[in-house]
Protein backbone atom coordinates (compact mmCIF):
# COMPACT_ATOMS: atom_id res chain seq x y z
CA UNK A 1 0.00 0.00 0.00
CA UNK A 2 1.30 3.31 -1.19
CA UNK A 3 1.56 6.22 1.63
CA UNK A 4 2.13 10.27 0.78
CA UNK A 5 6.08 11.09 2.20
CA UNK A 6 4.81 13.08 4.92
CA UNK A 7 3.23 10.71 6.65
CA UNK A 8 7.04 9.93 8.30
CA UNK A 9 7.21 13.16 9.74
CA UNK A 10 3.69 12.91 11.23
CA UNK A 11 4.65 9.74 13.02
CA UNK A 12 7.65 10.59 14.15
CA UNK A 13 6.01 13.99 15.86
CA UNK A 14 3.25 11.84 17.47
CA UNK A 15 5.84 9.30 18.38
CA UNK A 16 8.07 12.11 20.06
CA UNK A 17 4.52 13.73 21.72
CA UNK A 18 3.56 9.85 22.91
CA UNK A 19 7.13 9.56 24.40
CA UNK A 20 6.79 12.68 26.29
CA UNK A 21 3.27 12.21 27.90
CA UNK A 22 4.07 8.15 28.18
CA UNK A 23 6.66 9.39 31.05
CA UNK A 24 4.46 9.22 33.68
CA UNK A 25 3.76 5.49 33.38
CA UNK A 26 8.24 5.10 34.10
CA UNK A 27 8.04 7.45 37.34
CA UNK A 28 10.71 6.67 39.68
CA UNK A 29 11.74 8.39 42.56
CA UNK A 30 15.58 8.86 42.29
CA UNK A 31 14.83 9.37 46.02
CA UNK A 32 12.58 9.13 48.81
CA UNK A 33 13.40 9.98 52.41
CA UNK A 34 10.87 10.11 54.91
CA UNK A 35 11.73 12.00 58.34
CA UNK A 36 8.18 12.05 60.44
CA UNK A 37 4.20 11.29 59.84
CA UNK A 38 3.54 15.13 60.41
CA UNK A 39 2.37 17.63 58.20
CA UNK A 40 0.43 17.06 55.13
CA UNK A 41 0.91 20.38 52.98
CA UNK A 42 2.42 19.81 49.79
CA UNK A 43 5.38 21.54 48.03
CA UNK A 44 6.94 20.99 44.55
CA UNK A 45 10.33 22.67 43.10
CA UNK A 46 11.98 22.97 40.36
CA UNK A 47 15.80 22.57 41.36
CA UNK A 48 18.59 23.52 39.67
CA UNK A 49 21.62 22.02 40.81
CA UNK A 50 19.38 18.36 41.31
CA UNK A 51 21.12 16.87 38.04
CA UNK A 52 21.85 13.08 39.39
CA UNK A 53 21.27 10.10 42.13
CA UNK A 54 24.42 11.75 43.76
CA UNK A 55 23.08 15.48 43.72
CA UNK A 56 19.57 14.28 44.61
CA UNK A 57 20.85 12.88 48.02
CA UNK A 58 23.46 15.27 48.57
CA UNK A 59 19.97 17.33 48.76
CA UNK A 60 18.12 15.06 50.65
CA UNK A 61 20.53 15.29 53.23
CA UNK A 62 20.40 18.98 53.60
CA UNK A 63 16.83 18.32 55.26
CA UNK A 64 18.09 16.17 57.46
CA UNK A 65 16.67 17.33 60.75
CA UNK A 66 14.99 20.27 59.76
CA UNK A 67 11.72 20.54 62.25
CA UNK A 68 8.55 20.70 60.00
CA UNK A 69 9.95 18.41 56.93
CA UNK A 70 7.82 15.20 57.16
CA UNK A 71 9.44 13.84 53.74
CA UNK A 72 11.05 14.71 50.79
CA UNK A 73 10.98 13.31 47.16
CA UNK A 74 13.27 14.31 44.04
CA UNK A 75 13.39 12.97 40.25
CA UNK A 76 16.64 14.05 39.44
CA UNK A 77 16.10 14.18 35.90
CA UNK A 78 12.79 16.54 36.27
CA UNK A 79 14.88 18.41 38.42
CA UNK A 80 12.17 18.29 40.65
CA UNK A 81 11.67 17.92 44.69
CA UNK A 82 8.47 17.02 46.54
CA UNK A 83 8.14 18.34 50.43
CA UNK A 84 5.36 17.07 52.67
CA UNK A 85 5.83 19.53 55.36
CA UNK A 86 3.82 21.18 58.52
CA UNK A 87 2.84 24.69 57.29
CA UNK A 88 2.69 25.57 61.43
CA UNK A 89 6.49 24.77 61.90
CA UNK A 90 8.31 25.49 58.62
CA UNK A 91 6.98 27.88 55.58
CA UNK A 92 7.59 27.64 51.85
CA UNK A 93 10.43 30.66 52.34
CA UNK A 94 12.27 28.88 54.87
CA UNK A 95 12.42 26.31 52.98
CA UNK A 96 13.84 27.90 49.72
CA UNK A 97 16.59 29.57 51.96
CA UNK A 98 17.32 26.16 53.06
CA UNK A 99 17.57 24.80 49.43
CA UNK A 100 19.17 27.96 48.77
CA UNK A 101 21.87 28.00 51.44
CA UNK A 102 25.66 28.55 50.52
CA UNK A 103 27.45 24.82 51.49
CA UNK A 104 30.77 25.11 53.33
CA UNK A 105 33.68 23.36 51.01
CA UNK A 106 36.29 21.53 52.54
CA UNK A 107 39.19 24.12 51.49
CA UNK A 108 36.95 26.94 53.74
CA UNK A 109 34.78 28.16 50.68
CA UNK A 110 31.05 28.00 50.58
CA UNK A 111 29.36 27.80 47.59
CA UNK A 112 25.38 28.04 46.27
CA UNK A 113 24.83 24.40 44.85
CA UNK A 114 20.78 24.91 44.70
CA UNK A 115 18.72 27.40 42.92
CA UNK A 116 14.83 27.16 43.46
CA UNK A 117 13.71 28.56 40.37
CA UNK A 118 9.66 27.21 40.65
CA UNK A 119 7.73 26.49 43.31
CA UNK A 120 3.90 25.19 43.84
CA UNK B 1 7.94 21.99 -1.02
CA UNK B 2 11.39 19.60 -1.01
CA UNK B 3 11.25 16.80 1.66
CA UNK B 4 14.69 18.68 3.27
CA UNK B 5 13.30 22.14 3.97
CA UNK B 6 10.51 20.24 6.33
CA UNK B 7 13.11 17.63 7.64
CA UNK B 8 15.70 20.73 8.01
CA UNK B 9 12.79 22.77 9.66
CA UNK B 10 11.48 20.19 12.47
CA UNK B 11 15.32 18.98 12.98
CA UNK B 12 16.08 23.10 13.67
CA UNK B 13 13.07 23.13 16.06
CA UNK B 14 14.60 20.29 17.77
CA UNK B 15 17.72 21.45 18.09
CA UNK B 16 16.70 24.54 19.38
CA UNK B 17 15.06 23.18 21.87
CA UNK B 18 17.82 21.18 23.35
CA UNK B 19 19.80 23.94 23.33
CA UNK B 20 17.02 26.12 25.67
CA UNK B 21 16.81 22.96 27.68
CA UNK B 22 20.57 22.79 28.15
CA UNK B 23 21.11 26.63 28.93
CA UNK B 24 18.88 25.48 32.01
CA UNK B 25 15.87 27.61 30.95
CA UNK B 26 13.29 24.11 30.78
CA UNK B 27 12.14 22.20 33.35
CA UNK B 28 14.27 18.95 33.15
CA UNK B 29 17.68 18.48 32.31
CA UNK B 30 18.38 18.03 28.04
CA UNK B 31 19.71 14.69 28.74
CA UNK B 32 16.59 13.70 30.17
CA UNK B 33 14.74 13.44 26.54
CA UNK B 34 17.99 10.84 24.91
CA UNK B 35 16.40 7.53 24.14
CA UNK B 36 19.40 5.72 24.54
CA UNK B 37 19.12 6.93 28.40
CA UNK B 38 16.46 4.63 28.92
CA UNK B 39 18.60 1.51 27.85
CA UNK B 40 21.27 2.65 30.38
CA UNK B 41 18.67 2.70 33.59
CA UNK B 42 17.30 -0.61 32.21
CA UNK B 43 19.29 -3.07 34.35
CA UNK B 44 18.64 -0.20 37.66
CA UNK B 45 15.88 -0.49 36.90
CA UNK B 46 15.40 -4.18 36.97
CA UNK B 47 18.05 -4.88 39.91
CA UNK B 48 16.92 -1.48 42.34
CA UNK B 49 13.65 -0.14 40.49
CA UNK B 50 16.06 2.95 40.36
CA UNK B 51 17.24 4.72 36.99
CA UNK B 52 20.77 5.33 36.91
CA UNK B 53 22.29 8.34 37.64
CA UNK B 54 20.55 11.59 36.01
CA UNK B 55 18.45 9.28 33.72
CA UNK B 56 14.54 8.94 34.56
CA UNK B 57 11.03 7.97 33.39
CA UNK B 58 11.18 10.63 30.17
CA UNK B 59 14.50 8.72 29.03
CA UNK B 60 12.30 5.31 29.29
CA UNK B 61 9.23 7.09 27.69
CA UNK B 62 11.33 8.39 24.84
CA UNK B 63 12.91 4.59 24.47
CA UNK B 64 10.01 2.78 24.31
CA UNK B 65 8.30 5.12 21.49
CA UNK B 66 11.95 5.55 19.50
CA UNK B 67 11.31 1.90 19.26
CA UNK B 68 7.75 1.54 18.30
CA UNK B 69 8.48 4.40 15.77
CA UNK B 70 11.80 1.89 14.25
CA UNK B 71 8.54 -0.63 13.75
CA UNK B 72 6.55 1.38 11.69
CA UNK B 73 8.65 4.08 9.89
CA UNK B 74 12.62 2.34 10.46
CA UNK B 75 15.04 5.26 11.74
CA UNK B 76 12.99 7.75 11.15
CA UNK B 77 13.98 9.11 14.67
CA UNK B 78 17.21 9.50 13.45
CA UNK B 79 16.64 11.33 10.07
CA UNK B 80 13.74 13.38 11.55
CA UNK B 81 14.01 14.18 15.10
CA UNK B 82 18.10 13.30 16.48
CA UNK B 83 20.07 16.66 16.85
CA UNK B 84 23.46 15.32 16.90
CA UNK B 85 22.17 13.49 13.12
CA UNK B 86 21.19 16.71 11.93
CA UNK B 87 24.65 18.50 13.14
CA UNK B 88 26.26 15.43 11.78
CA UNK B 89 24.65 16.00 8.24
CA UNK B 90 25.31 19.44 8.08
CA UNK B 91 28.66 18.79 8.91
CA UNK B 92 28.70 16.13 5.91
CA UNK B 93 27.27 18.35 3.56
CA UNK B 94 29.68 21.23 3.98
CA UNK B 95 32.16 18.74 3.88
CA UNK B 96 31.21 17.00 0.16
CA UNK B 97 30.63 21.08 -1.06
CA UNK B 98 34.87 21.46 0.05
CA UNK B 99 36.16 18.52 -0.31
CA UNK B 100 36.86 17.50 -4.17
CA UNK B 101 36.94 13.42 -3.74
CA UNK B 102 34.09 11.52 -3.75
CA UNK B 103 33.38 10.76 0.13
CA UNK B 104 32.04 7.41 0.01
CA UNK B 105 33.44 4.66 1.76
CA UNK B 106 34.16 0.94 0.10
CA UNK B 107 30.69 -0.77 0.92
CA UNK B 108 32.60 -3.98 2.24
CA UNK B 109 35.22 -1.64 4.80
CA UNK B 110 31.87 0.12 5.54
CA UNK B 111 29.63 -2.60 6.47
CA UNK B 112 33.00 -3.63 8.45
CA UNK B 113 32.95 -0.65 10.19
CA UNK B 114 29.47 -0.89 11.21
CA UNK B 115 30.38 -3.32 13.64
CA UNK B 116 32.10 -0.77 15.94
CA UNK B 117 28.85 0.47 17.12
CA UNK B 118 27.42 -2.73 18.63
CA UNK B 119 31.18 -3.17 20.80
CA UNK B 120 30.64 0.39 21.70
CA UNK B 121 27.16 -0.58 22.94
CA UNK B 122 27.76 -3.86 24.66
CA UNK B 123 30.39 -1.60 26.36
CA UNK B 124 28.66 1.19 27.33
CA UNK B 125 25.79 -1.34 28.57
CA UNK B 126 28.25 -3.11 30.97
CA UNK B 127 30.17 -0.58 32.83
CA UNK B 128 27.31 1.78 33.22
CA UNK B 129 25.65 -1.41 34.95
CA UNK B 130 28.33 -2.11 36.41
CA UNK B 131 29.03 1.18 38.14
CA UNK B 132 25.34 3.00 38.28
CA UNK B 133 27.36 5.96 36.03
CA UNK B 134 26.51 7.26 32.71
CA UNK B 135 30.02 6.54 31.46
CA UNK B 136 29.73 6.91 28.25
CA UNK B 137 29.17 10.63 28.70
CA UNK B 138 33.01 11.76 28.64
CA UNK B 139 33.09 10.19 24.87
CA UNK B 140 28.97 11.11 24.01
CA UNK B 141 28.66 14.48 21.60
CA UNK B 142 25.38 14.68 22.70
CA UNK B 143 26.32 15.34 26.28
CA UNK B 144 29.64 16.81 25.86
CA UNK B 145 28.29 19.44 22.90
CA UNK B 146 24.92 20.66 24.94
CA UNK B 147 26.72 20.18 28.41
CA UNK B 148 29.07 22.70 27.45
CA UNK B 149 32.05 19.85 28.45
CA UNK B 150 29.98 19.56 32.10
CA UNK B 151 30.21 17.33 34.49
CA UNK B 152 31.25 14.23 33.23
CA UNK B 153 33.07 14.78 30.53
CA UNK B 154 37.19 13.93 30.59
CA UNK B 155 38.49 16.81 29.58
CA UNK B 156 40.94 16.42 27.02
CA UNK B 157 39.89 12.97 26.08
CA UNK B 158 36.06 14.21 25.48
CA UNK B 159 38.08 17.52 23.21
CA UNK B 160 39.87 14.62 21.26
CA UNK B 161 36.30 12.60 20.74
CA UNK B 162 34.30 15.70 19.81
CA UNK B 163 37.69 17.03 17.47
CA UNK B 164 37.68 13.02 15.72
CA UNK B 165 33.71 13.11 15.28
CA UNK B 166 33.76 16.59 13.12
CA UNK B 167 36.91 15.86 11.38
CA UNK B 168 35.23 12.28 10.72
CA UNK B 169 31.64 13.93 9.94
CA UNK B 170 33.60 15.88 7.63
CA UNK B 171 34.84 13.55 5.52
CA UNK B 172 32.11 10.86 5.52
CA UNK B 173 28.42 11.74 6.22
CA UNK B 174 26.92 10.62 9.33
CA UNK B 175 30.28 9.25 10.54
CA UNK B 176 29.34 9.26 14.29
CA UNK B 177 25.49 7.65 13.43
CA UNK B 178 27.43 5.00 11.21
CA UNK B 179 30.04 3.85 13.56
CA UNK B 180 29.39 4.72 16.77
CA UNK B 181 26.02 5.57 17.71
CA UNK B 182 24.68 3.45 20.66
CA UNK B 183 21.05 4.13 20.09
CA UNK B 184 21.57 3.06 16.21
CA UNK B 185 22.82 -0.10 17.42
CA UNK B 186 19.56 -0.24 19.71
CA UNK B 187 17.20 -0.18 17.07
CA UNK B 188 18.58 -1.77 14.03
CA UNK B 189 16.81 -4.71 15.08
CA UNK B 190 13.64 -3.26 15.23
CA UNK B 191 14.47 -1.16 11.94
CA UNK B 192 14.85 -4.08 10.15
CA UNK B 193 11.16 -4.85 10.60
CA UNK B 194 9.88 -1.24 9.86
CA UNK B 195 6.46 -1.34 8.31
CA UNK B 196 7.00 1.87 6.03
CA UNK B 197 9.81 1.55 3.34
CA UNK B 198 10.92 3.13 0.75
CA UNK B 199 10.21 0.58 -2.50
CA UNK B 200 11.59 0.89 -5.67
CA UNK B 201 10.44 0.01 -9.28
CA UNK B 202 12.69 -2.01 -11.34
CA UNK B 203 11.00 -0.97 -14.55
CA UNK B 204 10.85 2.48 -14.26
CA UNK B 205 14.25 2.63 -12.75
CA UNK B 206 17.22 4.14 -15.74
CA UNK B 207 19.74 3.06 -12.79
CA UNK B 208 20.66 7.04 -12.90
CA UNK B 209 22.85 6.49 -9.10
CA UNK B 210 21.32 9.83 -8.00
CA UNK B 211 19.35 7.63 -5.06
CA UNK B 212 22.80 6.56 -4.32
CA UNK B 213 24.43 9.83 -4.78
CA UNK B 214 21.73 11.51 -2.03
CA UNK B 215 21.68 8.61 0.75
CA UNK B 216 23.44 10.06 3.70
CA UNK B 217 24.46 6.48 4.59
CA UNK B 218 25.79 5.07 1.44
CA UNK B 219 22.38 3.18 0.44
CA UNK B 220 21.92 1.89 -3.03
CA UNK B 221 18.00 2.01 -3.51
CA UNK B 222 18.22 1.11 -6.86
CA UNK B 223 19.90 -2.14 -6.18
CA UNK B 224 17.54 -3.27 -3.75
CA UNK B 225 13.90 -3.29 -4.38
CA UNK B 226 12.20 -2.94 -0.53
CA UNK B 227 14.81 -0.79 1.53
CA UNK B 228 15.20 -3.13 4.32
CA UNK B 229 18.26 -1.67 5.00
CA UNK B 230 19.07 -1.16 8.92
CA UNK B 231 20.27 2.21 8.68
CA UNK B 232 17.41 3.69 6.60
CA UNK B 233 16.16 6.51 8.06
CA UNK B 234 13.14 7.63 5.55
CA UNK B 235 14.93 10.78 5.10
CA UNK B 236 13.43 10.39 1.62
CA UNK B 237 16.15 11.80 -0.15
CA UNK B 238 16.63 9.17 -2.65
CA UNK B 239 12.81 9.89 -3.50
CA UNK B 240 13.33 13.33 -4.05
CA UNK B 241 16.00 13.18 -5.84
CA UNK B 242 14.93 10.41 -8.57
CA UNK B 243 13.76 12.07 -11.61
CA UNK B 244 12.01 9.43 -12.46
CA UNK B 245 7.79 9.69 -11.44
CA UNK B 246 6.88 7.00 -8.93
CA UNK B 247 10.77 4.82 -9.36
CA UNK B 248 10.63 5.27 -5.84
CA UNK B 249 7.96 5.30 -3.68
CA UNK B 250 6.74 5.11 -0.03
CA UNK B 251 5.17 1.85 0.84
CA UNK B 252 3.66 -0.48 3.73
CA UNK B 253 5.40 -2.96 3.61
CA UNK B 254 6.05 -6.48 5.64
Amino acid sequence: MKVPKYLIPVITIVMLFAGFYLRFAFTQPTTSVVFSEQGDAKLVCTVNGVKCKGTANFFTKMFNGVEGISSIETIASERRATFTYDPSKIDKEQIREIIEQPIQLRDGSSRQFFTCVEMK
Amino acid sequence: MKTRVLRYSILTVILGLTIYQALGYGKRSFEAFCPFGGMESLWGLFREGQYSCATGPLNMSMLIAVIVLALIAKKAFCGWACPIGFLSELIGRLGMKILPWNSSVNPKLNSRLKLIRYVGLVLALYFTYQTGELILRGYDPFYIIFSGFGHGTLGLVSVIVLVIIIIGSFLIPMFFCRYFCPLGATIDPFSRLGLVKIVSDEDLCTECGECYTSCPHDIAPNEMIYIRHRDCTNCLECIDSCPEKDCLTLKVKL
